[in-house]
């Protein structure tokens, strides 16, 4: 997209770039040898997996190392300045006025005790670039460019009274305040739904076109790179896989790994239909309304799981998906209606529900890692489920923790005595599993499993849970707001918006059109890989709807 | 000029030249900025002051040394895992754990180490030290240095047994206010609302002066004073616990309040508390010290560090230092825990760097 700017020069000059990381008293090479030519004007994605190095490198081109990291040699050039060895005093002054950064959770990044505008206007006035009004008439005029509403109003407010795409948004313009030459987005949109994702994409590419901004966009999101970098980087452990253009990459990629990043989004399985008959449904959710004190959160919601099926529950974040599984759970009894297990009535509170109707239904969470108490055996997690519910012990325990952990594909003597925080983010996600499957549930809630996961490690997940479906024929209420994920592996899909279920049936229907307009405005904001997708699908929606589609 | 001056300047810089070839840029810096003091020190104060320094530094010298050892000590003797968290240790910490390990020897070995009885008159009132005494007799002639000796026992000892009395209520209390919630949590609160409205001392000399001073009633007095403190921060850590989804987890499966709080909210809250534990040992030590000194703790002719510094008050008006003394093991005895405090609280939290 920026291939027809006048002739660039070279902006950022990265070569033989190596980060060591202490740990275990010693320090580690992490990031081994790497070269980076930024010109001006030209955006560069890095993708990867976690722990290749992507935010580690990003934040090098500032000249900065993390805690704990340190540059170890080679060199970095922005500008014509050597940054390794430039004095901290120095690199402050640039950082903020010429090299901007871009977290991945604005909510996060934002001090939640000042105005958005105050630290918007803190840079440009701490560098004595512009005063105070000027920054300010400046700040709201990057606000109507990043389509913000009332851009004349929202900078006023503090970073909790606006949503996370528009504080996302803000944030953007923040990094532009001092027109930097070069900005590093890490993740930006990583913490949003789809819907708000692609208004936050509509405005960064917009206004790095704008200002002839030289871009590094991090991400592990190949469909999102696709649309924001003239040129990728592919990375893995520290070191460069490949380079190339964006549409070569697209078309061509040379490398195995590369391909093997490309096909994950392929994991497909084929649809299965209800059971015939008067079959019963295992979990029938019937008319429940729910409340958070007196904000009513759900509103008449029904849906039926049956046996060995996968139901995917999708909607943007505030659609009442995790609370439905709250009051399946019981720790959200419902206000009306009622939820029937295999045609029983199952009580509303957990805490009157017997150990067995407790032990049929269990949860998968979100993250692993406050999922898994971090001071506890993997022995003792996976066990006490097996020994809780049926009195196993001694030498028969042992043999049903090595089976499970054979099941969830872990070698058993390897991870019997290990601890949460020694696993990485798959492997805790499966000793997850692992808990549920402890307890013989015939149902089971995955609660956007695969989210906080790279994309491997997220298609092993699925696999998985796909295999154990097979072989033990479990239902699966299967949350998540990807609808990559529903498309692999869901059966049927019920799809929520404000509480209230807006369409539901077979995942193949639900694919075709015609949609409900939600639906429709769900599936066409995923990004595909095709470079020119964002482009097409904001000329059809027409630039003024963007913001409003995420207002919903 | 006498030798000792000339050595004491030529080791200085000596050293410091020694630092500055080698590049130590800090310990140089200490050095050399000593000797420019000690020019100071040595016009105003004479010979003396610069033997003061000299003491000072071999004191410390003496201090890092002892720490350094034992530590190595507690490295070689300790199981694996616990060796490497003592490696890592600071020297502060490692002297804090040898003072802490020298007050147990003397509060358990009390009766063969100190040479004569507790309550034994065995010279005329404030009889200065000789071979006999170490640190000379108290006001009715008993021997001071076996009297600190079983202070260790009592005074440390009462502590000890208040403090654990005292975490026990309130950790418990505090693990099931935040683990049951509601009104449990609401009553819970309002009595450590109203234990520390009122004020400690005063709190204890009143319930100390209607029930009469005996050791129950001194602990049990000051682990009601000291619990409400150990309520509210086991309350606050498990209140961050309580909210994990592996406590949601527990909870669907149908465990019981008990197996919560034993096995999935205590092995994630033993950092603090245990930190806590140190803070809340000094605070009940100094209160009991305090009591005694004003005659409500612990009662003669009991050996106790408060009552004792009481005792020969008077002496310090003739310029002696036999009432520090006492005074001088509850400070140590503070400071100590309280180095060894810092260092957990430093591994525990995220106070690194």
């Amino acid at each position: 997209m920026t291939t027809t700017k006048q002739k660039k020069d070279i902006l950022l000059n990265i070569k033989d770039l190596r980060i060591e990381g202490y740990s275990d008293e010693k320090w580690i090479e992490i990031v081994h040898g790497i070269d980076l030519t930024l010109h001006r004007g030209e955006v560069l994605g890095l993708i990867g997996e976690s722990g290749a190095g992507k935010s580690t490198i990003g934040l090098a081109a500032m000249g900065f190392a993390r805690d704990g990291c340190r540059i170890s040699g080679g060199s970095i050039e922005f500008d014509g300045m050597e940054l390794t060895t430039t004095p901290e005093s120095d690199l402050r002054a640039l950082r903020g006025s010429r090299i901007a950064y871009v977290a991945q959770s604005a909510a996060a990044s934002f001090n939640p005790a000042h105005k958005i505008i105050d630290q918007h206007t803190e840079a440009p006035i701490q560098y004595r670039i512009s005063k105070r009004l000027d920054a300010q008439e400046d700040a709201m005029q990057l606000y109507e460019r990043l389509r913000l509403p009332n851009p004349t109003e929202i900078g006023f407010r503090y970073p909790h009274q606006v949503s996370g795409g528009q504080l996302q948004r803000a944030m953007t313009a923040m990094a532009m305040a001092c027109r930097p030459d070069l900005i590093i987005f890490d993740e930006p949109t990583t913490a949003l739904d789809v819907t708000t994702q692609i208004e936050v994409l509509a405005a960064i590419r917009d206004i790095v076109d704008q200002f002839n901004t030289a871009a590094i966009y991090i991400t592990h999101d190949l469909a999102v790179v696709a649309q924001m970098a003239d040129t990728i980087k592919v990375l893995l452990k520290g070191n460069e896989v490949e380079e190339a253009s964006t549409v070569e990459m697209l078309e061509n990629p040379k490398e195995d790994y590369t391909k093997s990043l490309w096909a994950v989004r392929s994991f497909q399985r084929p649809q299965k239909l209800r059971p015939g008959g008067d079959a019963v449904p295992v979990v029938s959710v019937q008319n429940i309304d729910a409340a958070y004190g007196d904000t009513k959160v759900l509103e008449d919601v029904s849906f039926d799981i049956y046996e060995g099926m996968t139901v995917a529950v999708v909607g943007e974040s505030g659609s009442g998906k995790s609370t439905t599984a709250r009051c399946i759970t019981g720790l959200l009894p419902p206000t009306k209606g009622q939820i029937l297990f295999k045609g029983e009535a199952l009580p509303p509170s957990y805490k009157n529900r017997t150990k067995d109707q407790l032990r049929q239904a269990q949860m998968i969470y979100q993250m692993a890692d406050t999922a898994l108490n971090p001071k506890v055996k993997i022995s003792e997690i996976i066990g006490r489920p097996a020994r809780f519910y049926s009195g196993l012990h001694g030498a028969a325990l042992k043999n049903r923790v090595d089976e499970l952990l054979d099941l969830i594909e872990l070698e058993p003597s390897k991870y019997y005595n290990r601890y949460p925080p020694e696993l990485s983010g798959g492997q805790k996600q499966r000793i997850g599993i692992a808990r549920a499957l402890a307890a013989e549930p015939t149902f089971i809630i995955c609660d956007e499993v695969t989210s906080a996961l790279d994309q491997l490690v997220a298609e092993g997940i699925l696999r998985l849970l796909d295999r154990l479906q097979k072989e033990l024929n479990l239902a699966y209420m299967f949350i998540t707001h990807d609808l990559a994920t529903v498309r692999s592996i869901a059966d049927e899909v019920v799809v929520m918006q404000r509480g209230k279920v807006v369409e539901q049936g077979p995942k193949e229907e639900m694919f075709q059109p015609p949609h409900h307009a939600y639906t429709d405005l769900l599936l066409s904001s995923v990004p595909e890989m095709d470079p020119n997708w964002l482009t097409t699908l904001l000329e059809e929606r027409g630039v003024d709807n963007v913001g409003e589609a995420a207002d919903v | 000029m006498s030798y000792f001056v000339v050595g004491y300047y030529a080791l200085l810089i000596g050293l410091s030249c020694l630092a500055a070839y080698y590049k130590q840029r800090t310990p140089f810096m200490l050095l050399f900025s000593l000797t420019l003091a000690s020019f100071i020190m040595g016009i105003i104060g004479g010979v003396s002051a610069l033997w003061t320094v000299t003491l000072a530094a071999g004191a410390l010298a003496l201090a890092a040394g002892t720490s350094y050892a034992f530590r190595e000590f507690l490295v070689i003797i300790l199981p694996r895992e616990t060796a490497k968290e003592i490696k890592t240790a600071p020297l502060t910490a490692s002297f804090g754990m040898f003072v802490i390990f020298t007050y147990a020897i003397a509060g358990i070995f009390a009766p063969i180490i100190a040479p004569h009885g507790e309550s034994q008159v065995i010279a005329s009132a404030f009889a200065p030290p000789d071979e006999t005494m170490l640190l000379g007799a108290d006001q009715l002639g008993r021997d001071m240095f076996s009297r600190i000796i079983f202070g260790a026992r009592n005074s440390v000892g009462l502590a000890l047994i208040a403090t654990l009395l005292a975490f026990f209520m309130g950790a418990i209390g505090g693990l099931f206010a935040a683990t049951k919630g509601g009104w449990f949590d609401q009553l819970l609160g309002r009595i450590a609302d109203v234990i520390m409205s009122v004020p400690s001392l005063i709190f204890a000399l009143l319930i100390l002066s209607i029930f009469g001073t005996n050791l129950a009633v001194i602990v049990v007095v000051v682990a009601v004073i000291y619990s409400p403190r150990v309520f509210r921060l086991s309350r606050a850590v498990a209140g961050n616990v309580v909210v994990m989804d592996y406590i949601e987890a527990a909870k669907l499966r149908g465990e019981g309040t008990w197996y919560l709080i034993r096995r999935e909210i205590l092995p994630n809250s033993t950092a603090p508390l245990i930190a806590e534990f140190g803070l809340e040992f000094c605070f009940v030590f100094l209160l009991i010290a305090g009591l005694s000194f004003l005659g409500l703790g612990i009662q003669p002719p009991t050996a106790d560090w408060g009552s004792m510094v009481r005792e020969n008050a008077t002496l310090i008006s003739f310029g002696d230092m036999t009432p520090l003394i006492p005074a001088a093991a509850i400070a140590l005895l503070t400071v100590s825990v309280n180095f060894v405090v810092d260092w957990m609280l430093y591994r525990s939290s995220g106070l690194k760097e």
